[in-house]
């Protein structure tokens, strides 16, 4: 037949097509003018970073380095990994990038390491090592989880204060459910990160604080997710959910939108990172309620913070440009309009010696940077699970894994056992 | 009901000087050359080049977070049949193929025959029909997302009709993968009524006529007359729909990200990207494509095959 032909070109076409492994990228470009030097950027969009953001950020930069031009890329999804990946393997990957985990491209060779003097303004110049080197600049610290929440809903359910200790936690969660009241709110869908803070926060209190290198003895083969205190603490996570305290639809809601539930009131507690500050102090989209924040609480009342310092820009080793590369990375980093606009706009804290958070800096900020400080002061940080990075992290296509894992406890779908048991499984794979 | 239209008998002389290889005049071979090569090299290059490239790595252990990268021959191959993930994505991508093979093709085939008339309101609905076709599948994926969120519409008017509890049409694993068939077959669904309009349009009528001179009632004639010329309509609707369910994966890493949970919309298009880009193991989903491809291209040829079987020629 006449159309056999035109059929099969047609599958072959659509077959290719869906096995083709690239994205077209989105890119916005400031015309860089005879002599500069380009250099590409790899940059992602959430509500707070808008590209308005990005290409004020970018500017200020521009602007005091006048022979260096940027391309800024867009990741098409918060997911900025998968996507840099994309561009690796097309050979496309970009001169610079921010909050990319550098595990597998650093072991590659893909990026470049950061020299000790180019380190010497952070914090914590050796987080997130890979085989003792740094491949992302440690700019800021991010608290993850802090639970934000919504007073007047405490008030509704005769909560006077927020929970001490995980008994009242969980006492405080029955009260709020007794009130037709969904106490936690979490998200899914295509961000689905936004299932598993909660169970962070239990494997924190549960099992970093006890064992803050439990990652590394993982690695080691000398823990295991199936050993007691990670049982303990997912049964924990798996537990709210099955109390009700979590609702199952909630996990195909996309992070956008379940940050915004929060707001719009339809749900009284959200375990979510501390760049939760920048919807909650924008006056546009503040709520008429008052915001409240507390750290998650362990079963003896003791504080635990879970932290993650990193996050920062990469610059790739075959930069075309590479000294510029770096000059550019550096330099975003450290400029003080760009420090503030990233404590405004995505509520971090900037983990640069001296630095100082603006004074103006909103309600919501405050309370997860003082329930920080009181971490830091206290001794009580801890790593956030599932957001580690360098050898600190879990092997690459694990943390997918483990995020599906969390939608599993909360639908139902499998027991605690079935869940952890399939991760030490996809754990012996990857390694 | 076939119908045969005898052709014009070809001179004995003619037919045997068009079958000498040797005959061919070297003018034409030119203009075959100069015609056809480019969309042969084109085709070369961007159809048969990356499948085989793809089989290549097939038979490696490629990471490019981890060289270096080993010959394993058929290893990869292996493993794929004892590997929990991609059986069951095999299982969900067969469960959404065989829905979005019938649905649009049933209801397609319905709403061509409503819309086989004349006049402004036909045309309309016909546009209206083949919108969703010609959108992108992000912005269908988007706007899906909302109508099926707990707070949307379609729970929204639901719960204005009674129903307490309405489904968690992409949160519940059991009904998740339904919703993302329903959401496919919507997204086709224009398309089918298009072919079929055009088949439907190509029915000479007087054909219908002297079925009905003949005493036949409409379904008698449509099950007689009609349909049977159809067949070249459902061949087309029906491979095009089996591959694009096939190879479905936007829909699939806007709306559900393969969740929720482990893998309960996880199709194979999207488990080879997974597989190769989040986990790295690039041999290995490079085999996964292969063995997708094969499928595709098997499931495609035994289609056309019985369809074809079944089409007339006037």
């Amino acid at each position: 037949m006449k159309h056999r032909a035109l059929l099969t070109a047609l599958a072959a076409t659509v077959t290719l097509a869906a096995c083709s492994v690239g994205q077209e990228q989105t890119a916005q470009t400031q015309p860089g003018a005879a002599g500069k030097k380009e250099i590409s950027f790899l940059v992602f969009e959430t509500p707070n970073m808008t590209p308005q953001v990005w290409d004020a950020a970018i500017k200020r930069v521009t602007d005091k380095y006048p022979d260096i031009s940027v391309k800024k890329l867009v990741a098409p999804s918060a997911d900025r990994v998968s996507y840099a990946k994309q561009l690796l393997a097309s050979g496309q990957f970009p001169d610079v990038m921010i909050a990319v985990s550098p595990a597998g491209f650093a072991e590659s060779g893909a990026m470049a390491a950061f020299t000790p003097e180019e380190l010497k303004d952070f914090d914590f110049p050796n987080n997130g090592a890979v085989n003792g080197k740094i491949y992302q600049l440690p700019t800021n610290t991010q608290t993850i989880p802090v639970v934000y929440y919504n007073k007047d809903l405490f008030a509704k359910a005769g909560i006077s204060a927020p929970p001490k200790t995980y008994a009242e936690l969980l006492d405080d969660s029955a009260k709020l459910k007794a009130k037709g009241i969904t106490p936690f709110v979490v998200g899914g869908g295509k961000d689905p990160f936004a299932s598993s803070l909660a169970w962070t926060a239990t494997i924190a209190t549960d099992v970093y604080a006890k064992t803050p290198d439990w990652m590394a003895k993982r690695r080691a083969g000398t823990v295991k997710f199936t050993d007691a205190d990670f049982v303990k603490a997912t049964t924990k996570f798996a537990d709210l959910a099955k109390q009700g305290y979590i609702d199952k639809k909630d996990v195909a809601r996309d992070y956008a939108a379940t940050e915004q539930a929060f707001l719009d009131g339809k749900g009284a507690m959200y375990p979510m990172g501390n760049w939760f500050a920048a919807a909650g102090d924008d006056p546009k989209r503040k709520p008429s309620w008052e915001i409240g924040a507390f750290n998650w609480p362990t079963d003896d009342g003791s504080t635990v913070v879970p932290a993650f310092t990193g996050g920062g820009l990469s610059v790739s080793a075959t930069a075309k440009n590479l000294p510029e590369a770096k000059k550019f990375a550096l330099a975003y980093t450290m400029d003080q309009a760009n420090l503030d606009a990233s404590v405004h706009n995505d509520g971090l804290y900037p983990a640069v010696k001296g630095y100082t958070p603006p004074a103006d800096t909103g309600a919501v900020f405050k309370l997860g940077y003082d329930l920080y400080q009181q971490g830091v002061q206290n001794k009580t940080v801890t790593q956030a699970f599932g957001w580690e990075s360098g050898n600190d992290g879990m092997l690459p296509g694990l943390v997918d894994k483990w995020q599906a894992a969390a939608q599993d406890l909360i639908t139902g779908n499998k027991s605690v056992q079935e869940v952890l048991s399939s991760l030490d499984d996809e754990w012996s794979k990857a390694s | 009901m076939a119908v045969d239209v005898k052709t014009t008998p070809v001179p004995a002389s003619a037919t045997l000087r068009s079958r000498r290889p040797g005959r061919i005049p070297a003018e034409r071979l030119r203009s075959f050359a100069a015609f056809g090569a480019p969309g042969l090299l084109i085709y070369a290059c961007f159809v048969l080049a990356p499948i085989a490239i793809s089989f290549g790595y097939s038979l490696t252990n490629h990471n490019p977070f981890n060289p270096p990268t080993k010959f394993v021959g058929l290893e990869n191959y292996r493993l794929l049949f004892t590997d929990s993930e991609f059986l069951t994505s095999l299982r969900v991508t067969t469960i959404l193929t065989v829905i979005v093979v019938i649905v649009p093709n049933v209801a397609g085939l319905g709403i061509a025959v409503l819309l086989d008339r004349k006049g402004w309101l036909y045309n309309a609905l016909r546009t209206v029909f083949f919108t969703p076709m010609v959108l992108s599948s992000v912005v269908v994926s988007i706007v899906w997302t909302r109508m099926l969120d707990d707070e949307g519409p379609v729970n929204q008017a639901l719960r204005a009709l009674g129903v307490d509890q309405p489904p968690g049409w992409l949160s519940d694993p059991r009904l998740a993968l339904y919703s993302i068939a329903t959401i496919l077959s919507w997204q086709m669904l224009g398309f089918c009524v298009v072919v079929y309009l055009a088949g439907l349009q190509g029915v000479p009528t007087e054909l219908a006529e002297a079925a009905s001179i003949d005493g036949a009632g409409p379904m008698r004639r449509f099950w007689s007359v009609t349909w049977p010329l159809l067949a070249p309509a459902l061949t087309i609707n029906t491979v095009v729909l089996l591959i694009s369910a096939f190879k479905a994966f936007d829909h699939i890493q806007v709306i559900t990200h393969g969740g929720p949970g482990t893998g309960t919309t996880a199709t194979i298009a999207y488990n080879v990207l997974q597989t190769g880009l989040v986990a790295n193991r690039q041999g290995y989903a490079s085999a996964m494509a292969i063995v997708m491809l094969v499928i595709i291209a098997a499931a495609a040829a035994v289609t056309l095959r019985v369809l074809n079987r079944r089409e007339v020629n006037l």
